[in-house]
C-alpha cells in the first residue's frame, strides 16, 4: 500500500507537449482512474509512473521515495497491459512466477504466491497451460495475477479491458475492482471508457491535451463538471449556444437560444453574455411534474431508441437536435416520428459554460 | 537532466561493434577498391585513366552490355518459367505440388556453379544429351557463352519469381475476385484488372531479385561462359590474370558492378514498399480441381519447369557414382570419386565445414544483437548504422574478394592466405541477412512483452535473455541454417582469397571442372547438395517455416 504523489510533471515528445504540469496526489489503497480520449496523455502519465518514460520536469514519489531516477525494473509497480503481454513461450505458472524468480524468492514461497495469485483471478488448474490455449479474458487474468504476485507497491492498468468483448469487459471490470479492494492495493487505471471509469473508480482524473481537467469522485465528475469538455466527455449531454439576458432575481437569469427562451441559474455568469447551456437527457421532466419556473419546451420527434429501462428520443428543437430520456416507458407512451413531444428542464439542471473558455460558470463554492 | 539515459549500456557497445565491423571490413576495403580505380597504373597518381579506358574500349563496354543482357534475359525467362508455375500450383489442384516446391527451392539454393557444370556434361562439346540429339539429327547451338549462362541462371533463379508470386497469390482475399465477378467482370477481365494488379508488387520484387542475382553471379559465367565475359568474370580476370594484371581496372569494373546493384536494390526497396495489399485473410482463394486436357496441360507445365531445373542436379548425383579412372569416366558404377575426395582432399571438406560453422556462430551472435539494436533502439547512431549494414547487399562476392585482398595484404591488418579471411568473407556477406531477419522477427514481438519483464523487476539484459531471445529462437536458428548453407556454397569471393591450405569445396569443384576431373567435381557437388537438402528439410520440419524463409534469406 503506497500513495503516489506527482508534482509538476512535464513530458515532451519532440514538439508535442504530452504532459503539462501534472499534479496529483493518489492515496493509499485508492482506485484512481485516468480518463480521457486517445492521445490525451493518460497512457504517457501511466508509463511515466512505471518508469518506461522519464519526465522532462517534475517529481514522482511512491510513498516517501522519490523515484525520478529509479529504473523501471526497480520500481516494483505491477502493470497490466492493454494487449495482455503474457509471455507466449511460458506456461501460466511460469508467467506468474517470472517476477518472483527475478526476486530470487525461495521455491516454496514462489509456489505459494503463484497459487494464491491464480486463485484470486479464478485460474486455478490452468498452471500448465500455454497462453495460446487461453481466451483473451483468461490471458488478461494471467496478466493481472502476474502483476499481483510480485506484491507491488501500486498496480498500473493500461486500458486492460479494451481488447475484450462487451460482456467480458463488465465481468472483468468487477473482478479487478473486487481484487483491488480485497488486497487494499493502490491502483492507477487508464481508460477512455467513461462508463468503465464511473463504475470502477474511487476518484477520476479527466485528462485532455496533456492537462488534468478535473479530479474528483465519479459523482462529482458527472454531476458537477468544471468545464464543457468534462461535461461532454463524461456521460451524454445536450449543449445549446445561448445569449445570456436579463437577471430575473432569486438566482435566475434569462438565456436565449434563437427563438427558444430558457431560465437558468445566474450564479457566476455576471460578466458573460455568450454562453453554452447544457443539460443531461435524463434531467428532463414531464410537463405535468414540472415545478413552477421550469423551462417548458416542445420538440418534434425525429427518432426513438428503446434501451429497455429507458427510451431515448431525438428531438428537433428550434433548429437544434437534442436528446431526452424517459424512464420505464409504457408502450403507448412512446411517440412516433413527427409527433410533438413536450417536456420541461428544471433551471437547476442547467449547466452554463463560458462559450469562449469552456469553463463552467457557477459560484465559488460549486453549484 | 537525464542521468539514466546517458549511462552506457550493453546496447551502446553493440552499436559500437557494429560500426567497427562496417568500417574495418566494408568501408576500408571498399575504399581501397575505390582508390585503386582512380590511380594511374604506372605513376600511382590520381587519374581517370581506368575510367576512360573502361568507357573507351569496346572490350570493357562489351562486358557491361553482356551483363545487362544476361540479367535481363534471365529475368525474362525466370518469369516465363515462374509465373505459370506459381499460378497453376496456387489456383489449381496439382498432384505433388509440395514436392514441386521443395525441388524448386533445392534448385534455388544449390551452388550456382553446379547447374552450369551439369549443363556442360549434358550439352557441352561432348555432352551426352548433345550426342543423343545429334544421333537423331538435331544439332544444338553451342552451350558455352550467353546461351548457357541464361539457361543455367534461369533454371536456378526462377523460384524467386514462383515462390514470391505464389505467396501473394495465396493471400489475396477471395472476396475481391468474387466482388469483381459480382460486378459483372468475366474471369479473364477479373484476372487482369484485379488479380494481376494485386500481385504485381511481389512479381516486380521477385524479378528485381533475379536480375540482381544474375548480375552478380560469378560461378555460372565462369564455368559455362567461355570467352563471353560479364562484369564479375571480367573483374576476376583483370585481377588475377598473370599477363596484363590490372587491379585498378578490376576496381573500376567492381565499382560499376556495385553501382548497377545499388540501382537494382533501390528499385527493389521501392517495389517492396508498395507491397501494401496485406489482406485480413478472411477468405483464402479456392483451389480449383481441373479435369481432362486442362488438368493434363497444367500438370505438364508444372512438372516440365521443375523437372528441367532438377535435371542438372540429378545428373550431377548420377555422375558422382559413375566409375572413374583419374579424369576419365568408365562404364559401371563405383564410389571412386568419393574415395578420391576423402583420400586426396579431406582437408578441403573439413575446411568448408569449419569455416562455415565458425562464420555462422559469429553471424548469429552479432547479427542478432545488431538486429535488436536496429529494431528497438532507434537513436541517431543506429539510424546511421542501419543502412551501412546493408552495404553487402550491393557488393558482389567478386568485389568483396578484391577489396579484401588489397586491404588485408598490408599493414596494419595482414590476413591474406589465412582461414580468418575466409571466415570473415562468409561473415560479412551473410551479416546483413541475419541482421535484417532478426530485426524483422523482433518487429513482430510486442514491445509490451519486454516492458512486462522489466516491470516485473527484471533488468533489461535479463529481460532480453529470458523473454526476447526465446521468442526469437526459431527464427534465429532457421536463419542460421540458411547462412550456413550459403556459406558452404560460397565461391565468388573465396575463389579470390583462398590459398592451397584454405581451399573449400566450391573452389575445389570449380578447379576440378577446369581441370576436367568431372568425377571429383560431381562427388563434391553431391555432398554440397545433400547438405543443402538436409538444411532445407530441417528448417521446414522443425521450424515450421514455409518457403518464405528461403527467399527472404
Amino acid at each position: 500500500m503506497t500513495s503516489i504523489k506527482i508534482s509538476g510533471v512535464e513530458k515532451r515528445f519532440g514538439e508535442l507537449l504530452a504532459l503539462s504540469d501534472i499534479n496529483l496526489a493518489i492515496e493509499e489503497g485508492e482506485f484512481f482512474t485516468l480518463l480521457g480520449p486517445s492521445g490525451c496523455g493518460k497512457t504517457t502519465l501511466l508509463r511515466t509512473i512505471a518508469g518506461f518514460y522519464r519526465q522532462d520536469r517534475g517529481d514522482i514519489w511512491l510513498g516517501e521515495e522519490l523515484i525520478n531516477d529509479v529504473p523501471a525494473y526497480r520500481r516494483n509497480t505491477g502493470m497490466v497491459f492493454q494487449n495482455y503481454a503474457v509471455f507466449p513461450h511460458m506456461t501460466v505458472y511460469e508467467n506468474v512466477a517470472y517476477g518472483l524468480k527475478v526476486r530470487k524468492l525461495p521455491g516454496k514461497e514462489i509456489e505459494k504466491r503463484v497459487k494464491s495469485a491464480l486463485k484470486n483471478v479464478h485460474l486455478e488448474g490452468y498452471e500448465a497451460r500455454t497462453p495460446d490455449k487461453l481466451s483473451g479474458g483468461q490471458q488478461q487474468r494471467v496478466g493481472l495475477a502476474r502483476a499481483m504476485a510480485i506484491e507491488p507497491r501500486v498496480l498500473l492498468f493500461d486500458e486492460p479491458l479494451s481488447n475484450l468483448d462487451a460482456k467480458l469487459r463488465v465481468e472483468m471490470r468487477d473482478e479487478i475492482r473486487a481484487v483491488q479492494k480485497a488486497l487494499g492495493i493502490t491502483a492507477v487505471y487508464v481508460t477512455h471508457d467513461q462508463e468503465e471509469a464511473l463504475v470502477i473508480s474511487d476518484r477520476i482524473a479527466v485528462v485532455n491535451f496533456g492537462k488534468i481537467q478535473q479530479v474528483g469522485p465519479p459523482w462529482e465528475i458527472y454531476k458537477n463538471p468544471v468545464n464543457l469538455f468534462v461535461a461532454t466527455f463524461v456521460g451524454k449531454i445536450n449543449a445549446l449556444d445561448v445569449v445570456l439576458g436579463e437577471d430575473l432575481g432569486s438566482g435566475l437569469r434569462r438565456a436565449q437560444a434563437g427563438s427558444l427562451s430558457f431560465v437558468v441559474p445566474s450564479a457566476g455568469t455576471e460578466n458573460c453574455t455568450d454562453a453554452v447551456l447544457a443539460f443531461r437527457p435524463e434531467e428532463v421532466v414531464e410537463t405535468t411534474e414540472a415545478v413552477k419556473g421550469s423551462n417548458r419546451l416542445s420538440g418534434t420527434l425525429v427518432s426513438t431508441a428503446f434501451l429497455g429501462t429507458v427510451v431515448s428520443m431525438e428531438l428537433e428543437l428550434g433548429g437544434s437536435r437534442i436528446v431526452i430520456e424517459r424512464h420505464r416507458p409504457k408502450k403507448e407512451d412512446i411517440p412516433v416520428a413527427g409527433d410533438k413531444v413536450e417536456f420541461a428542464v428544471p433551471p437547476e439542471s442547467c449547466f452554463i459554460f463560458d462559450k469562449r473558455t469552456g469553463a463552467r460558470l457557477r459560484t465559488k463554492e460549486g453549484r | 537532466m537525464n542521468p539514466r539515459g546517458k549511462r552506457a549500456d550493453v546496447w551502446h557497445l553493440v552499436t559500437f561493434i557494429g560500426f567497427a565491423i562496417v568500417i574495418v571490413f566494408l568501408i576500408y576495403p571498399l575504399f581501397d577498391v575505390f582508390q585503386y580505380s582512380f590511380k594511374d597504373k604506372e605513376t600511382g597518381e590520381l587519374s581517370l585513366a581506368n575510367w576512360k579506358e573502361f568507357f573507351g574500349r569496346a572490350y570493357y563496354m562489351r562486358a557491361f552490355w553482356h551483363s545487362m543482357s544476361i540479367a535481363l534475359a534471365t529475368t525474362f525467362f525466370s518469369m516465363v518459367l515462374g509465373i505459370p508455375l506459381a499460378f497453376f500450383t496456387t489456383r489449381y489442384k496439382i498432384k505433388g505440388s509440395n514436392l514441386l516446391t521443395t525441388l524448386s527451392v533445392l534448385a534455388l539454393l544449390s551452388p550456382t556453379f553446379i547447374g552450369a557444370y551439369s549443363w556442360i556434361t549434358m550439352l557441352g562439346r561432348n555432352g551426352f544429351l548433345r550426342n543423343l540429339l545429334s544421333s537423331i539429327g538435331i544439332t544444338l547451338p553451342p552451350i558455352y557463352g550467353a546461351l548457357g549462362i541464361i539457361l543455367a541462371d534461369s533454371l536456378q533463379y526462377y523460384p524467386f519469381i514462383s515462390l514470391m508470386l505464389a505467396g501473394s497469390l495465396m493471400t489475396i482475399d477471395r472476396s475481391l475476385e468474387e466482388a469483381s465477378e459480382n460486378l459483372g467482370a468475366r474471369a479473364t477481365k477479373t484476372f487482369f484488372s484485379v488479380t494481376m494488379p494485386l500481385v504485381l508488387p511481389s512479381l516486380t520484387g521477385g524479378a528485381l531479385i533475379v536480375f540482381m542475382m544474375s548480375l552478380s553471379n560469378f560461378g555460372t559465367p565462369m564455368i559455362i561462359g567461355g570467352n563471353y565475359l560479364v562484369l564479375p568474370t571480367l573483374a576476376y580476370n583483370m585481377f588475377t590474370s598473370e599477363i596484363g594484371e590490372s587491379p585498378g581496372m578490376a576496381s573500376t569494373v567492381s565499382i560499376i558492378l556495385m553501382l548497377c546493384a545499388a540501382v537494382v536494390i533501390m528499385l527493389q526497396a521501392w517495389a517492396s514498399s508498395r507491397r501494401k495489399y496485406a489482406s485480413m485473410l478472411v477468405n483464402r482463394p479456392i483451389v480449383k480441381k481441373l479435369k481432362g486436357a486442362k488438368a493434363f496441360f497444367a500438370h505438364l507445365v508444372c512438372y516440365l519447369v521443375v523437372g528441367l531445373s532438377t535435371l542438372p542436379l540429378g545428373v550431377i548425383v548420377y555422375y558422382s557414382f559413375r566409375n572413374t579412372s583419374g579424369p576419365v569416366f568408365k562404364s559401371g558404377f563405383s564410389l571412386n570419386s568419393y574415395k578420391q575426395i576423402f583420400f586426396d582432399v579431406p582437408k578441403t571438406v573439413a575446411n568448408s565445414f569449419i569455416y562455415s560453422l565458425t562464420a555462422v556462430v559469429l553471424i548469429v551472435l552479432i547479427g542478432t544483437l545488431l538486429g535488436f539494436v536496429i529494431a528497438r533502439k532507434r537513436n541517431l547512431a543506429v539510424k546511421l548504422l542501419d543502412p551501412l549494414l546493408m552495404i553487402p547487399y550491393i557488393v558482389p562476392g567478386t568485389v568483396l574478394g578484391i577489396g579484401f585482398i588489397v586491404a588485408f595484404n598490408r599493414k596494419p591488418i595482414f590476413l591474406t592466405g589465412t582461414a580468418v579471411i575466409m571466415i570473415l568473407t562468409y561473415f560479412i556477406r551473410r551479416l546483413p541477412y541475419s541482421v535484417r531477419s532478426a530485426a524483422s522477427i523482433l518487429k513482430q514481438i510486442d514491445p509490451a512483452l519486454e516492458e512486462a519483464g522489466i516491470n516485473l523487476g527484471s533488468p533489461p539484459g535479463r529481460t532480453f535473455r529470458t523473454v526476447t531471445l526465446p521468442l526469437m529462437q526459431s527464427g534465429i536458428i532457421s536463419g542460421a541454417i540458411m547462412s550456413w548453407v550459403t556459406s558452404m556454397n560460397e565461391l565468388s569471393a573465396s575463389v579470390l582469397l583462398y590459398v592451397g591450405r584454405t581451399m573449400t569445396m566450391p573452389i575445389k569443384v570449380y578447379l576440378s571442372v577446369a581441370d576436367g576431373y568431372f568425377g571429383t567435381a560431381s562427388a563434391m557437388s553431391t555432398i554440397l547438395l545433400v547438405v543443402t537438402g538436409i538444411a532445407m528439410f530441417v528448417v521446414n520440419k522443425y521450424f515450421n517455416r514455409g518457403s518464405e524463409t528461403f527467399i527472404a534469406s
